[in-house]
């Protein structure tokens, strides 16, 4: 697989006149973005003024209405751009990663998979994503995209209120070793707020999740909280060696890493909490830390296969 | 309700929580034994196969097939302790590997499908083996410590619980394994 560097340069080389191109028509989109933005504010100031601050009922109502229509607009005038930027500049990423990835920008990971992986044990009421990747890397099945799963909860008043489950990178792929149970692994919250008798004694009260397994890698267990249905099953799957990539991998990320071992299937969630790989409009397309951000995002889900090695199969899974 | 008597349920439900927590803990030990012992058979059931394709070719090496033809009926007769299957296990774990490395010495026994397909079955037990140890000295660990620390140890002196052994684990064993070599 290439490294990080050599997709940065083909970022910069091969990318660089469509990007130039893009640059030109990101400058105009956010002067319009701008300049139809302080007209819309405007209108709402007038419309605001003319009803009166007095009834703080209707204030929350048309502030609604101010940032619904708004985000409705932004999509609207961006989608053009966005689209245009996804097919010539993150699509030859992809496929500069490895030529046999498919991808699509309106797809996502289903809800099913998503469900199947029991990261997130509550129901999911809104469930969207976009940029889908998919593909074999080196014999081993790989798929993953944008996600966002949300709850509704009402609130005192009985109006609808959604919070957000999961926003980020969701990545699923073929595992190398056959096993049956299911092995999950969550952040570890409570040893780090509680320390590690409490925090260890609440671990094994989540009423919600199988047994707690306590693993023999303290900067491992330092880092997240392992729940499984077989006790040797999950050190079966958590060699030492993974458990070090695993440690490697979350490192890397820089973010909160859910993983779980259902199936056949290794489930990876990195709540990012944003939507990745959308076209930036008020930064330049060329700065270093833009693109960055699009080839370590992708360099990292796609590369699994290789740091985890789960192109190393077992010789009874071949 | 006088305070002697909350004192005296306060107490009494103290010492039910620590006895089903030691409980508790010795069947978790039991209970991952018996997957451990589930583990150690699979790979016992290998020696015969192993030992009838190999000493064919295997002159020098008559004294290893011989000690670990031995140390599986050892490990076979029913009614041994549970220390005495952790220990076996050592020996055969070292035995095995004398044999696996000394396969090296013989071009034709290494072209040999059954050996390469006993070689491969082999490793993927040993995974499970050094997967069912470590689960085993967790509990095991979580055991000794309870028995061992106050207050629970007094209620384990009179249940009469000692310490147990645990697996001790080859240094070789938690580097890692490469597994593109040992499939060469």
């Amino acid at each position: 697989m290439k490294s990080v560097s050599a997709l940065t340069d083909f970022y910069y080389k091969n990318l660089f006149p469509t990007l130039e191109k893009l640059e030109i028509q990101r400058r105009n989109l956010r002067y319009r973005i701008v300049l139809i933005g302080l007209f819309y504010t405007l209108i709402f100031i007038l419309i605001f003024t003319a009803i009166g601050i007095s009834q703080s009922d209707f204030f929350v109502i048309i502030l609604f209405a101010y940032f619904g229509l708004g985000g409705f607009l932004y999509k609207f005038l961006t989608k053009d751009y966005t689209d245009e930027f996804k097919n010539k500049i993150i699509e030859p990423l992809v496929k500069a990663i490895d030529e046999k990835l498919q991808y699509a920008s309106a797809m996502h990971v289903s809800q099913r998979t998503f469900e199947r992986s029991e990261l997130f044990t509550a129901t999911v009421d809104r469930f969207s994503g976009n940029d889908h990747v998919h593909g074999l890397i080196e014999g081993t099945k790989i798929e993953f995209s944008d996600l966002h799963a949300e709850q509704k909860h009402k609130n005192s008043k009985g109006k609808d209120n959604w919070s957000t489950l999961f926003k980020g990178l969701f990545i699923v792929a073929d595992f190398n070793k056959n096993f049956m149970g299911k092995t999950i692994i969550l952040p570890d919250s409570a040893q780090k707020t509680f320390g590690d008798l409490i925090g260890g004694w609440l671990q094994s009260k989540n009423m919600g999740r199988d047994e707690l397994v306590k693993m023999d890698d303290i900067a491992f267990e330092r880092e997240f909280v392992v729940y499984s249905t077989d006790q040797i099953e999950a050190r079966y799957i958590l060699s030492h060696a993974l458990m070090q990539r695993l440690l490697t991998f979350k490192n890397k990320s820089k973010h909160p890493v859910y993983i779980s071992f259902i199936g056949e299937s290794i489930h990876m969630a990195i709540y990012y909490n944003k939507d990745l790989f959308e076209p930036s409009i008020f930064h330049s397309l060329l700065e270093y830390k833009v693109a960055m951000e699009y080839v370590s995002t992708l360099h990292l889900a796609i590369g699994i296969v290789d740091e985890l090695k789960l192109n190393q199969k077992l010789w009874s899974k071949r | 309700m006088p305070t002697s008597l909350i004192v005296l349920i306060v107490m009494a439900v103290v010492l039910i929580f620590m006895y089903n927590s030691l409980v508790s803990k010795k069947n978790q030990v039991e209970n991952i034994f018996a997957g451990v012992d589930t583990v150690l058979k699979k790979r016992y059931d290998l020696i015969p196969n192993l030992v009838a394709t190999v000493s064919k070719y295997m002159q020098h090496e008559k004294s290893l097939l011989e000690k670990v033809t031995q140390l599986r009926s050892e490990a076979n007769k029913p009614n041994i302790s549970d220390a005495q299957k952790i220990k076996l296990d050592a020996q055969v774990t070292s035995a095995l590997g004398s044999i696996m490395i000394a396969v090296e010495n013989y071009p034709d026994l290494k072209a040999n499908e059954n050996v390469m397909h006993l070689q491969h079955s082999l490793t993927e037990i040993e995974e499970q083996i050094s997967a069912a140890r470590r689960a085993y000295n967790q509990a095991v660990t979580d055991y000794n410590n309870a028995i061992e620390m106050i207050p629970t140890n007094f209620m384990a002196n009179a249940m009469n619980y000692s310490r147990k052994a645990v697996f001790e684990i080859v240094e070789s064993q938690r580097e890692n394994v490469n597994v593109k070599e040992l499939f060469k």
